[in-house]
């Protein structure tokens, strides 16, 4: 009987309430054991990234250091200094930029008229399509790479125009939808372009615009944000993409994320010209690489400051995935 | 009672064919130049040897030699596409199941969950072939060492090769964990879509959270996982986790084997590929609409009605057995 009594009790008291709530997900052993999963992942999630940071401010003494772990002793910008003119700094950055820029637009403009015609019209063969554009997903790069590859070798030899080095062979590509991950794009566009009543089109059509007008006027100017997201997203996969980059400029141009794959040969082949460098200081070392990947990374991480909001909203709102 | 279809109009059929493949020619163009022809001309190519020379492209059929290269020549080629293989098989299982738990932590309603979304999205802007090249190659995406761990011990007598694989994972774990990205957003839009109602029906009906995850979350979150499962098998194909990327790309440019062996690489990369997601497909499909899921619940079904049966007649049985020994007993 006593134990029943004070089991009542407990039952009602506020703390058990406020420890373990109405409901498991409501009470405060839950939240707190969420919270301590959630900040241990994120953790492991941004461990690479802050070693980096840490290690980039790290002179040389404090790398050998044994007992300093995280904080940098003497602080020192060698690193980013030297990984800047290696990489060819501000030049490399403005080519990056406008290169995976070009891209980004022609991509998005592609998808969104692609998405537009799955989205509105009963074609012949559509569902037939659709399937190709999913499968084209699928399809891995180097599969059909190398034909690629040797069409644009065939149509450079036969004309006498330069193409392997500059971008025209990428921005073909993007252009008729077939850059990276243009399939994703094309899903996006299709799912929001669904969620637009038709009868918009309608209305318009009995005013007597045409396909483009409607397509231009209309859903164009609707979906805006979408436009924003999608441009986004291709700008940061071109911006990041270096496999076909690299097959088709190959050296030709310098770009950041080849810049970086060649960091460790570009270095070397510096530190060699310059004559009488004391020993040991300009071999390369974790601090420098950590300098210039994070001088990689710092234009699109900056970008993704100002609109993380675009990014991840965006994406959630019109789904790739919708039914 | 089948509803007749309404037919649209020859003409207007016509109209939306037209308007449609207008807006959709661009990507048709580029499909059949730049991937169906690519697709089907690699598979020509890996049986002929190609060459560049002045009057262009010259093939010349060999057989099945690029193939013998690629296996039995190449020292390096098979054991890399087998690790490929192990890597993705405990890749993906991993990524999807912790995306997931990620995506049910986040979807309630709490303070700093704006940060979180932040901090797990990162990944995806900053990651490309040569950052995480430099990052491993650093060392700076190993946490702790998984050696000094007991239980890593018990499996590394028993198994080698699984502690191999083991390792090969917490050694990257982080790289691992940057791969969550997308699959995160996909299960949390997906999780966001399912009707709040249905949870308070379960509740109601006195379902716990366990349940309630297995019986009504996952049912309706599988197409995701399906989505989720193919975007990794994807995009971990095209990073220097995989080390036969990097070796179709050296091919290309190679002049002794020429692009005959790189195609046939290829070739059989892809297929690795694509029989990945065969497999996840034929996993994660939906089952319960095939035929013999369905004859097999149907004989359950049965089975069932037929119990309820006989125990109705036996319960009547018993019952007016019971009546008969009461009248009985009263006589």
């Amino acid at each position: 009987m006593k134990i029943n009594k004070l089991n009542l009790k407990w039952k009602d008291s506020p703390l058990r309430s406020k420890l373990l709530g109405y409901h498991l997900t409501d009470g405060w052993i839950y939240r707190s054991a969420v919270y301590i999963l959630l900040i241990a992942i994120a953790y492991v999630f941004l461990y690479p990234l802050l070693r980096m940071i840490s290690m980039t401010f790290m002179s040389t003494a404090d790398l050998i250091n044994p007992e300093i772990d995280w904080v940098p002793q003497n602080w020192s910008l060698t690193n980013l200094r030297v990984a800047w003119t290696v990489m060819d700094m501000p030049s490399t950055i403005f080519n990056s930029l406008w290169y995976s820029g070009t891209l980004a637009l022609a991509q998005t403009f592609v998808s969104a008229m692609t998405g537009f015609a799955f989205a509105r019209y009963q074609f012949k063969f559509k569902n037939f399509w659709f399937l190709m554009v999913l499968l084209s997903f699928v399809i891995p790069v180097p599969l059909v790479l190398i034909p690629r590859w040797m069409m644009f070798i065939t149509v450079q030899n036969m004309t006498g125009l330069k193409l392997i080095g500059t971008i025209f062979p990428q921005l073909l590509m993007s252009m008729v939808g077939q850059g990276v991950y243009s399939a994703i794009l094309i899903l996006i566009f299709f799912n929001f372009f669904k969620m637009i009543p038709v009868s918009l089109d309608e209305a318009a059509r009995i005013d007597g615009a045409t396909s483009w007008q409607v397509f231009y006027h209309i859903i164009l100017k609707m979906s805006v944000p979408t436009i924003a997201t999608v441009f986004l997203f291709s700008f940061v996969w071109n911006y990041n993409e270096s496999y076909i980059t690299s097959t088709f400029v190959r050296t030709a141009m310098k770009l950041m994320p080849l810049q970086l794959s060649l960091f460790d040969s570009i270095f070397e082949r510096m530190s060699a010209n310059v004559p009488g460098a004391p020993g040991g200081q300009f071999r390369i070392n974790e601090s420098f690489k950590m300098a210039a990947t994070l001088i990689t990374m710092a234009p699109m991480m900056i970008m993704y400051l100002f609109v993380q909001r675009q990014f991840v909203e965006g994406i959630e709102k019109t789904g790739i995935t919708g039914e | 009672m089948k509803q007749k279809k309404n037919r649209p109009s020859r003409q207007y059929q016509k109209q939306q064919n037209r308007a449609g493949y207008m807006f959709f020619m661009p990507w048709l163009i580029g499909f059949l130049v730049f991937t169906l022809f690519p697709f089907i001309y690699t598979v020509y190519l890996s049986f002929h040897k190609v060459n560049l020379n002045v009057l262009g492209w010259s093939t010349i059929f060999n057989g099945i030699d690029n193939y013998v290269t690629a296996f039995l020549r190449n020292p390096d080629f098979t054991p890399a596409l087998i690790q490929f293989f192990l890597t993705e098989l405990i890749y993906v299982p991993t990524i999807l199941i912790i995306s997931f738990i990620l995506a049910v932590l986040m979807n309630g309603k709490f303070k700093f969950r704006t940060v979180f979304r932040i901090i797990y999205f990162l990944p995806v802007i900053v990651i490309s072939g040569s950052v995480m090249n430099q990052l491993m190659s650093s060392g700076n995406v190993q946490i702790g060492n998984v050696r000094r761990i007991f239980i890593y011990q018990i499996i590394e007598s028993y198994s080698p090769e699984l502690a191999d694989v083991i390792t090969f994972l917490f050694n990257n774990f982080a790289l691992v964990l940057w791969f969550t990205g997308i699959p995160i957003v996909l299960f949390l839009s997906g999780l966001q879509k399912i009707n709040t109602q249905l949870y308070e029906a379960a509740q109601i009906d006195g379902a716990t959270s366990w349940q309630i995850l297995w019986k009504i979350t996952m049912p309706i979150i599988r197409p995701i996982v399906l989505v989720a499962a193919v975007f990794t098998v994807v995009s971990l194909g095209m990073f220097p986790i995989n080390p036969v990327y990097g070796m179709i790309q050296m091919a290309i440019f190679d002049t002794v084997g020429g692009l005959g062996v790189a195609s046939s690489y290829a070739w059989i990369y892809s297929m690795t590929i694509l029989l990945l997601i065969a497999m996840l497909y034929f996993v994660l499909k939906d089952h319960s609409k095939d035929e013999y899921v369905i004859n097999i619940r149907q004989q359950q079904a049965e089975r069932q009605l037929k119990q309820v049966k006989r125990d109705q007649r036996r319960n009547k049985l018993h019952g007016l057995l019971a009546k008969k020994a009461g009248e009985k007993h009263e006589d």
